[in-house]
Parts: C-alpha cells; sequence; structure tokens
C-alpha cells in the first residue's frame, strides 16, 4: 500500500505553477509595454 | 541600422506565442503525470513531483545556465551587444527554473526523507547557483555602463557555467540523500515506459518554455536598448 501524501504533491504543483505563471504575467506585462 | 524600438515588436510577440504554448504544455504534463503514471509503492503520490521538479532542473542545469555561460565567453570575446542581451535573458530564466528545483524539492524531499532540507552536496551546490543567478541580476541592475555591465556580469555567467560539473558529480562524489540520476546516466534508463515517456515529454515541454522565456526577455530587452539609442540619437 503506497503512502498516503498526496497533499505534498498537490502543494508543489500549486508553487510550480504559481512560480512559472508569475513570471509568465510579469514578462508578458513589460513585454506589453515594451511594444507601446 | 536604424534604432527603431519597433524592431523588437516580432521578438516579443513570438516569445509570448511560445510561451503561452509551453505553458499549456506544462499543464498537459502535470494531467500526464497525475493520471497516466503509475503510483511508486515505496513514495507514493509525492513521487510525481519528479516530473517537474527533474525537467526543471534539467533545463536549469544543462540548458539554462550552460547557455549564459558560453554566451558569456563568446560576448568576452567578440563583444557583440546580442550575446550579453541573450546571457543576461537566459540567467534570468535559469534563476526561475533553479527557484523551481528548490521549492518542489524540499516538498518531494519531507515526506519521502523525512526533512525539507539536508545539507546534501548536491542541494546545497544549487542552492550556490542560485545564489550566484541573483548576483548576476544584481550585478546588471547596479552597473549602467553597457560595455562595463557585460563584462563584469559575463565573468559571472561563466562561474556558474564552471559550477555546473561539480552539481552533476555531487552524488558521485560525496554520499548524500539526493538520489544518483535515473536518465542522464551512461547506462539505459531505470524507468517503466509510462514514467519516461511522461519525463521526456517534460524534458521537451520544458525546454520549450525555457526558449519562450527566454525570446520574450530577450525581446524586452532589445527594445529598451533600441529605445535608449533612439532617444540617445
Amino acid at each position: 500500500m503506497p503512502p498516503d501524501n498526496g497533499h505534498y504533491l498537490v502543494a508543489a504543483y500549486i508553487v510550480a505553477g504559481v512560480i512559472y505563471l508569475g513570471y509568465t504575467v510579469s514578462l508578458m506585462v513589460r513585454g506589453s509595454r515594451a511594444r507601446k | 541600422m536604424t534604432a527603431d524600438p519597433s524592431r523588437a515588436n516580432p521578438v516579443i510577440t513570438r516569445g509570448m506565442v511560445l510561451t503561452v504554448l509551453a505553458l499549456a504544455g506544462v499543464a498537459a504534463v502535470m494531467m500526464l503525470a497525475v493520471r497516466y503514471t503509475p503510483i511508486e509503492v515505496n513514495q507514493g503520490l509525492a513521487q510525481k513531483i519528479f516530473y517537474i521538479h527533474v525537467p526543471s532542473a534539467v533545463v536549469a542545469i544543462w540548458l539554462a545556465v550552460p547557455m549564459t555561460g558560453l554566451a558569456s565567453i563568446l560576448y568576452l570575446w567578440l563583444h557583440d551587444p546580442r550575446l550579453d542581451r541573450f546571457a543576461a535573458a537566459s540567467a534570468e530564466v535559469a534563476s526561475v527554473f533553479c527557484l523551481v528545483v528548490l521549492t518542489t524539492g524540499p516538498i518531494w524531499g519531507k515526506p519521502i526523507w523525512g526533512t525539507w532540507w539536508t545539507w546534501d552536496g548536491r542541494l546545497t551546490l544549487t542552492l550556490f547557483l542560485f545564489f550566484l543567478l541573483l548576483g548576476y541580476q544584481t550585478l546588471r541592475a547596479a552597473i549602467r555602463e553597457p560595455l562595463e555591465r557585460g563584462r563584469f556580469s559575463a565573468v559571472l555567467g561563466i562561474m556558474g557555467l564552471v559550477l555546473i560539473p561539480f552539481i552533476h558529480l555531487s552524488v558521485y562524489l560525496w554520499r548524500g540523500l539526493h538520489p544518483k540520476p535515473v536518465v542522464l546516466k551512461p547506462s539505459e534508463p531505470s524507468l517503466p515506459p509510462e514514467m519516461l515517456h511522461t519525463l521526456l515529454i517534460g524534458f521537451a515541454v520544458f525546454t520549450v518554455l525555457y526558449i519562450g522565456f527566454v525570446t520574450l526577455r530577450y525581446g524586452i530587452q532589445l527594445a529598451q536598448d533600441l529605445r535608449e539609442a533612439a532617444d540617445a540619437a
């Protein structure tokens, strides 16, 4: 029986998602300003 | 050549499209990891952090930092501002990938090793690399003169490249908790096919994400440089 630790998976995916999405938003905002 | 800032627009647009496509790919990798790959008997669901942690680490350590280092070496030789711009973009993106590695790693480590952090060779050197990348960006922000900024930051970019073999060999040189490579090793990968396929798709998707981020970041810097040149003219 595998250990019950799915919440660590959810936490890791949320953290990775927030970092990648946050950086994407930062680049998109800077990119849109640079295009004007 | 005219310093028209709108010359950067196609680069920025290309970067935005690639980034959005790659982010959709990251979501697909997460779905594949949850639904397609088997649950590892000893580690449980936490093992699936592997599909985000490992491709992020491989892209940071085997692509982003080496590209920064190589562009830095070439910049010191050729003094081409495009190389400096590329090195700066790649270093910033490398720090983002490194941050994901340094946060998802401890979240995986806690249920498996019983601790969030240990001063293991691989972990410690990756942390040093992250600090070095932060130092690289701080240095760039502190120097206004472009030639001086490019020369000094290139030296830091090369220092990052020098760290890479030590990070790779750390699991062989020092005894620690971090596991040895399961794919990037001389013998065949030691993974079931579903795990290997998902991991390989992850490598491809995170490589496209790196290219998208770097293209976008490069375009932003190019627009700024062209604007400064236009203002100075």
